[in-house]
């Protein structure tokens, strides 16, 4: 009776322990539902299984089966014919008990290993249990009342022992176990329930990424608003307001002093080139003309025209990217440029732009003293988050002594090239 | 002289048309896109074309294409491009044909009515032009390497004018020095640059860009 109990309440614990629900919560029902494939619900818990199972090894081999010896063995020690018939029996009773219940399980073991070791995990993880329960309770008043039956001597062998041994069975038991419930659920689940355990990882952590580069996409967008209201401001504004001054004043001079008048209008019109200046920087700094009219290819052939380090180009890109994609690798080609120029002491760069097997691939590789370190300026950060919003990356290698190499990768599709208009 | 000017903006298409009547062009065609300015380059023949590098219908850099084609069809044809913002890129599509009478400006140094009415005359007459924005992007390409770090700062002044596409006297009178300075300035650049000598004037532009674009 004790002994189904205890068999029972550790199935109860494992199925307890498995059952979840979709945000992790415990429910009872959901070994039922592993078992019941149309009920609602059943599918996430089986994706939730699906998962636990991708976790561990699910293989049982003839050694995991052969642990049922030991388990039999211990057993019939533990629980003689005594303890199944209630009473007394004589000594072939005895044998033909023991061979009986060794025979069964030795044509389990070879007829199913999966059961045999499954019998063996439970079978491990009790007696281990017992061997506990024993070694703790045994020396408590009264307690050993309940076992009387079960065991002959009013005492056993010296309680550490059972404590060493049952921790060395639940020890083989909590190896066993696991191994043989992801082997059932292996068998119980269908690969679509797998696939789809997968495909929710995956999902999980995409979701992570997207809401990451989201968050970095809205605030680089609100800083690059935040820096255009302010050169805006502070530069074609401000020379506007110069602008409407200067010529107020040449007005109201035109009649009284002509030639200060004309030289108030000649400011002017230097101020409203100035003013000019500013915008093309920043339309410069926004969207690159270059950028808007040729494409990505040409626009980075004319980066490599307005650098002063020498240059070789290896660009071909037989179709467009699109925009959004094609300015983040503008900025970052021309980012890695102007390092490149700034800091490595370098004579020629390296430009190579290609796209093949659905990734836009671009190298600059500079013969200067190497050495960079990429977190120690903002820019190139800045272009890798605005990267990430295109799942792409930015890798800098920069061993001392160069050369300094900054490869970025972008997954896109090419479309058709841009054809003449005229 | 006749002129034909492609630019999409009403106001400044109209601006440009008052100036340049205002200072004696004659201005046959003004257009506002890229076809109509194709056929009025190849049609009207002018003695110059004005042309915005961004023109309808795709409001990239269809006006600089039309320039490229008529010049294809109608070799030589004198071309002077305006733009918001200079590309050497640009540049060198426009100069790659050797054949002169190619300018290439920003457009606010229409402000400047006698420099911009000045290139005009320039280009029409078969010279070249280039904005001192583009000058200073192609110098600074070769700003670290020989033999340009060997030229004086006054050399440089002078080849940056030169690049520009100015005549000895427009640099003598920029800089304030004689012809006869400019014309020593000149040797002096051409021989440290390792290039032939030319009294022509567009020839010396023409030599001077390709060995900075080289």
């Amino acid at each position: 009776m004790l002994f189904a109990l205890v068999l029972l309440l550790t199935i109860g614990c494992i199925a307890f322990i498995l059952a979840r629900d979709g945000k992790g919560v415990p429910r009872p029902d959901g070994l039922w539902l592993l078992l019941r494939p149309d009920a609602p619900d059943a599918g996430l818990v089986r994706a939730l299984a699906a998962r636990w199972l991708a976790t561990g090894r699910a293989g049982i081999s003839t050694v995991h089966a052969l642990l049922l010896v030991p388990v039999v063995v211990l057993s019939l020690q533990l629980l003689g014919p005594h303890a199944w018939f209630g009473r007394e029996v004589g000594g072939l009773d005895v044998v033909i008990f023991d061979l009986t219940v060794a025979a069964a399980a030795l044509v389990l073991i070879f007829r199913s290993r999966a059961w045999a070791a499954t019998l063996a995990a439970a079978g491990l993880l009790v007696l281990g249990a017992y061997g506990w329960l024993i070694a703790v309770f045994w020396p408590v008043p009264g307690f050993a009342y309940g076992f009387s039956d079960l065991h002959n001597s009013p005492m056993p062998a010296p309680l550490w022992a059972d404590a060493l041994e049952g921790s060395l069975l639940l020890a083989l038991g909590l190896w066993l176990a696991p191994r043989v419930m992801r082997h059932h659920l292996a068998e119980t689940l269908s690969p679509s329930d797998l696939e789809l355990a997968a495909r929710a990882q995956q999902l999980t952590k995409r979701v992570q990424t997207l809401t990451q580069t989201r968050h970095d996409a809205v605030d680089t967008a609100a800083a690059e608003l935040r820096r255009i209201e302010r050169d805006l401001h502070d530069g074609a504004q401000a020379r506007l307001v110069a602008l409407g001054m200067s010529l107020r004043a040449a007005e109201r001079m035109f009649a009284s002093n002509p030639e200060a008048a004309l030289a108030l209008v000649a400011e002017a019109r230097e101020t409203s080139s100035r003013a000019l200046t500013d915008l093309r920087d920043l339309v410069r700094g926004i969207y690159p003309p270059v950028l808007a009219d040729r494409g990505l290819a040409d626009a980075v052939r004319a980066l490599a025209l307005d650098t002063p380090l020498r240059t070789e180009l290896d660009v071909d890109l037989p179709g467009e990217v699109e925009m959004p994609v094609s300015a983040a690798v503008y900025f970052a080609v021309a980012e890695a440029l102007a390092n490149a120029a700034r800091h490595s002491g370098a004579r020629t760069v390296r430009i190579h732009l290609r796209h093949a097997a659905g990734t836009l691939r671009a190298q600059v590789t500079d013969d200067g003293a190497g050495g960079a370190d990429p977190a120690a300026g903002t820019g190139l950060a800045g272009v890798e988050r605005r990267l990430a919003t295109f799942d792409g990356i930015l890798a800098v290698s920069s061993p001392p002594g160069g050369p300094t190499i900054v490869a970025i990768e972008v997954p896109c599709a090419l479309s058709s090239a841009k054809t003449s208009s005229c | 002289m006749r002129v034909v000017i492609g630019e999409d903006l009403f106001l400044l298409r109209e601006g440009l048309v008052k100036l340049l009547s205002a200072h004696g062009f004659d201005i046959v065609a003004a257009v506002a896109t890229a076809p109509e300015l194709l056929a009025a380059l190849v049609g009207e023949q002018p003695d110059v074309g004005i042309v915005d590098v961004r023109l309808p219908p795709t409001h990239t850099d269809d006006g600089l294409r039309a320039a490229l084609q008529a010049r294809a069809r109608v070799p030589g044809l004198p071309v002077l491009v305006l733009s918001q913002y200079v590309e050497q890129l640009y540049a060198r599509e426009l100069l790659a044909d050797q054949a002169g009478g190619v300018g290439y400006l920003l457009k606010d140094r229409v402000f400047n009515d006698e420099a911009f009415t000045g290139a005009i005359r320039t280009v029409a007459a078969g010279g070249t032009v280039l904005d001192p924005e583009v000058v200073r992007r192609l110098l600074g390409r070769h700003s670290r390497t020989e033999p340009l770090t060997r030229l004086t700062p006054r050399e440089h002044e002078v080849l940056a004018l030169m690049a520009e596409g100015r005549s000895n006297a427009a640099i003598a009178q920029r800089l304030f020095i004689t012809e006869k300075a400019v014309s020593k300035h000149a040797a002096g650049i051409f021989a440290k640059l390792d290039l032939a000598p030319s009294d022509d004037d567009n020839r010396r532009v023409l030599a001077v860009l390709a060995y900075l674009e080289s």
